[in-house]
């Protein structure tokens, strides 16, 4: 397969996982918004941290009240982690590897995109955010479906696998990171709510239930970053993701040094005591992480992507 | 007490009558229509489709059309209009009702198609090896070369099967009395199969119970008759050579029909920069792991863009030694540069010549008549008769540059006329032919609509020609122009056997 087919379907898989958990994410929010009281509620601002577009934000007119936030991560296609953006992105790179796509997919990524089009003109109300939100989470999960049924799983979908896990386990960081910074408030406001909190941590993520089934405890803030990051059997936990980036790889030409890479953080991950990472330590801990998972994606790039013995070519 | 009187319900009364299709007040008058015939009387190929119309209320074609359109968006089936500085993807435009052929007039055409491609081709062959046509006077030599598509560069070139043109899509158009012309061969990089293909999804999609009661001929072959024909290039003998489709890139107008036509090959997509020509003069293409060797490329970029070692040397588009490796007969390029010497519109006029010459044939499909602006009196008579006239540039195509007389004002007409005195080798014209119609919809009312037909031809090592082929349509009425780029549409298109209903 073509190396710049290679790349556009890894970035595929990463903005469908990009656009699926930005879904997830505003849900999650505005479900916790609604649980809580307003002294302790975490303001939509926090959307904008976990994104990291806090500065896009600001650079655009309107204040940061409910509505604009909810916009601007949503329909805004100025900001290039919104949903749409992600989307788009998620569709130009389906659509500019076609030939290797089956049809399907591609209609049904084009018709989700057509969708959201449409609703990102106008506002998303409280009343129309669940369905709105749950239909795009839905439709990428079909698609993933679809791509897993329907697609030959030679190296093309490896890609895609790929891009999707390491997303997935960036996003992972970046919504533990700055749920538990809501968690760093003054203590005796926070107490009461301490476990909605962390309960709305795992519901970020999708935890919560699989969670209960497997830590059968309760909420305790080592054993939800046990779960999270060091799961086997979760397939949202950063160790998951990175385990089937590392099988992915395994399946395609020439990945030593790659998988190298990706089981040097495994391995980091696992010997982590996350009974130490409270407050600050917790924060430098997950800066560390995703600077590795950069890591990570530089080593697919520059093994698959990019080989360097392709510049100069000569008889073979 | 009095009781109401309660009428019972009457189950078997007509509601309103309903407003159907009605066929008296469709009239495409002096013009052939492809599907009503004299009288309002439906064609033997089309009587079904006539018939399953008058059942329909307008309003139920409508919601048909509309289903159709939404299908169209939700494929993603798209063309990209260059307009005002910015590229747009627009939806492909299709009209629901198909336009017919009958089977038996078609196995006519379809035999006319491959003569004439197979005397193009081995003219082209000729021109670019022995030019005994031109030692024998049949066609002017000065003809050739000024001609700005004769590549010098392709002298001498020996391509496999002696075939050049390897995918033909000529436009072919019906008069008034209902003799089918050649209006134009595209002997380079003709398009527009993959909306043939796409027209045909759609139209088993809105309309699938037509199918039942026709005859019609599938079209779905055509990617692997495509494939065959490519692989029949390929300079090794390997079981399955290595094809891929270049692209010009995603920004081209017809990159939906670049994807599409890799994907139901299941060939590698390539842009320029995909490939390397090596040191052994061998193409090769970057994979994840490393080279491999490219056998055959479809190639959907124009001769000038193909390598920047040869033609336009600030092409990006392109990949260095492409021309090279072809002419060292280590890679199969279809179409072969320098094609486009033979679909010049000059050269076009003496295709019946042509044929004639290498085939010692009559042509099956005529030629319009045609006038060359270089010849003193073919040039006074156009310049006489422009508001009768279609005058075409020698060598654009898209419809781009083209006076169609009768719709042209006296204004157009001046420039015209100065354009063609200033240099007359890149004009020639034809009397404005009255092109057939088919019943469109158009709002909220069926209305006749000018129409041409473009069949694809393949030749390689054999021939094979699509069953039909794209028809386009003016959607504005009373137009001419059909191409998509200005504001056509188009039909799905059906070869009916009437003998098998």
């Amino acid at each position: 397969m073509l190396a710049r087919t290679a790349e556009r379907v890894y970035w595929l898989g990463r903005f469908l996982e990009r656009t699926e958990n930005t879904a997830r994410l505003i849900l999650v929010r505005h479900h916790a918004i609604l649980d809580l009281p307003k002294e302790v509620q975490p303001g939509w601002d926090l959307l904008l941290q976990v994104l990291g577009a806090e500065q896009t934000f600001a650079s655009l007119p309107g204040v940061a009240n409910e509505k604009n936030i909810i916009g601007f991560v949503f329909g805004e296609r100025e900001n290039p982690s919104s949903i749409i953006s992600s989307l788009t992105a998620a569709r130009e790179n389906m659509r500019t590897t076609r030939e290797i796509m089956p049809s399907e997919t591609w209609e049904r990524i084009n018709s989700l995109y057509l969708s959201v089009a449409r609703r990102s003109q106008r506002d998303l109300p409280r009343g129309m955010r669940h369905s709105v939100l749950n239909n795009i989470i839905q439709s990428c999960q079909q698609i993933t479906g679809m791509l897993a049924g329907t697609m030959n799983q030679d190296a093309a979908y490896q890609f895609i696998r790929m891009g999707r896990n390491l997303e997935r386990a960036d996003m992972s960081t970046r919504i533990i990171d700055a749920a538990s910074a809501g968690l760093m408030g003054k203590l005796e406001d926070i107490s009461p709510y301490r476990n909605v909190l962390w309960i709305s941590v795992l519901q970020s993520l999708s935890a919560y239930q699989m969670y209960r089934l497997n830590v059968q405890s309760n909420v305790s803030p080592r054993d939800v970053l046990e779960f999270l990051f060091q799961s086997k059997v979760f397939p949202r936990s950063l160790a998951h993701c990175l385990i089937e980036i590392e099988n992915s790889m395994q399946l395609l030409p020439d990945f030593k040094p790659a998988r190298q890479v990706v089981t040097k953080v495994r391995r980091n991950l696992g010997a982590t005591d996350c009974g130490e990472l409270v407050d600050i330590a917790l924060h430098d801990f997950i800066d560390e992480v995703q600077l590795q998972l950069i890591d990570v994606h530089q080593a697919i790039a520059n093994t698959w992507f990019a080989p360097a013995d392709m510049a100069d070519v000569t008889a073979g | 007490m009095v009781q109401a009187k309660i009428k019972s319900p009457q189950p078997y009364a007509r509601a309103r009558p309903r407003s159907t299709v009605d066929w008296s007040s469709y009239n495409s008058r002096d013009f052939y229509d492809e599907i009503i015939g004299t009288g309002g009387r439906a064609r033997p190929a089309t009587r079904s489709l006539v018939e399953f119309m008058r059942k329909q209320t307008i309003k139920h074609l409508i919601s048909r059309q509309q289903a159709a359109d939404l299908a169209i968006q939700e494929m993603g089936v798209s063309f990209t209009v260059y307009s005002e500085g910015q590229n747009i993807d627009r939806a492909w435009p299709m009209d629901i009702i198909p336009r017919i052929i009958a089977l038996q007039e078609w196995r006519v055409l379809e035999k006319g198609l491959i003569q004439r491609l197979t005397a193009l081709n081995m003219f082209i062959h000729d021109v670019y090896n022995k030019q005994q046509i031109l030692k024998d006077k049949v066609v002017p030599r000065e003809i050739i070369e000024s001609s700005p598509d004769f590549l010098k560069e392709c002298v001498g070139a020996k391509p496999r099967h002696s075939v050049w043109s390897h995918i033909c899509g000529s436009d072919l158009v019906r008069d008034s009395d209902g003799t089918v012309y050649v209006l134009e061969d595209n002997l380079r990089v003709p398009s527009g199969v993959s909306y043939m293909l796409e027209n045909r999804a759609i139209s088993k999609r809105v309309l699938p119970q037509l199918f039942d009661r026709n005859s019609i001929e599938p079209v779905a072959d055509y990617p692997s008759q495509l494939f065959d024909m490519l692989s029949s290039l390929s300079p090794r003998q390997l079981k399955h050579p290595e094809i891929v489709v270049m692209t010009p890139g995603v920004f081209n107008s017809a990159y939906f029909e670049h994807a599409y036509l890799a994907q139901r090959m299941g060939a590698e997509l390539v842009e320029g920069a995909d490939l390397v020509v090596g040191s052994d003069d061998k193409v090769y293409m970057k994979t994840i792991r490393g080279l491999a060797q490219v056998d055959v490329i479809y190639r959907r970029i124009n001769d000038d863009y193909l390598d920047p070692e040869v033609f336009r040397p600030e092409s990006a588009l392109g990949t260095p030694g492409l021309f090279r490796a072809w002419r060292k007969g280590n890679v199969g390029l279809a179409n072969a540069p320098g094609a486009g010497v033979a679909d010049d519109k000059v050269v076009y006029t003496f295709v019946p010549s042509i044929i004639k010459y290498y085939l010692d044939q009559d042509p099956i499909i005529p030629n319009v008549p045609s006038y060359l602006c270089v010849n003193s009196k073919h040039r006074q008579h156009v310049l006489e008769n422009l508001e009768n006239m279609v005058v075409k540039p020698a060598n654009e195509s898209g419809g781009y540059g083209m006076l169609i007389g009768p719709s042209s004002t006296k204004k157009d007409r001046a420039v015209f006329a100065d354009l063609i005195k200033k240099n007359p080798r890149n004009y020639m014209a034809q009397p404005a032919l009255r092109l057939s119609t088919a019943p469109t919809l158009c709002g909220n009312s069926i209305e006749p609509r000018h129409l041409d037909l473009r069949p694809f031809v393949l030749q390689g090592k054999n021939h094979y020609v699509t069953a039909g082929g794209l028809t386009r349509v003016a959607l504005r009425k009373g137009s001419l122009v059909v191409n998509s780029s200005q504001g056509g549409g188009s039909k799905d298109t059906w070869i009916v056997d009437t003998e098998a209903n």
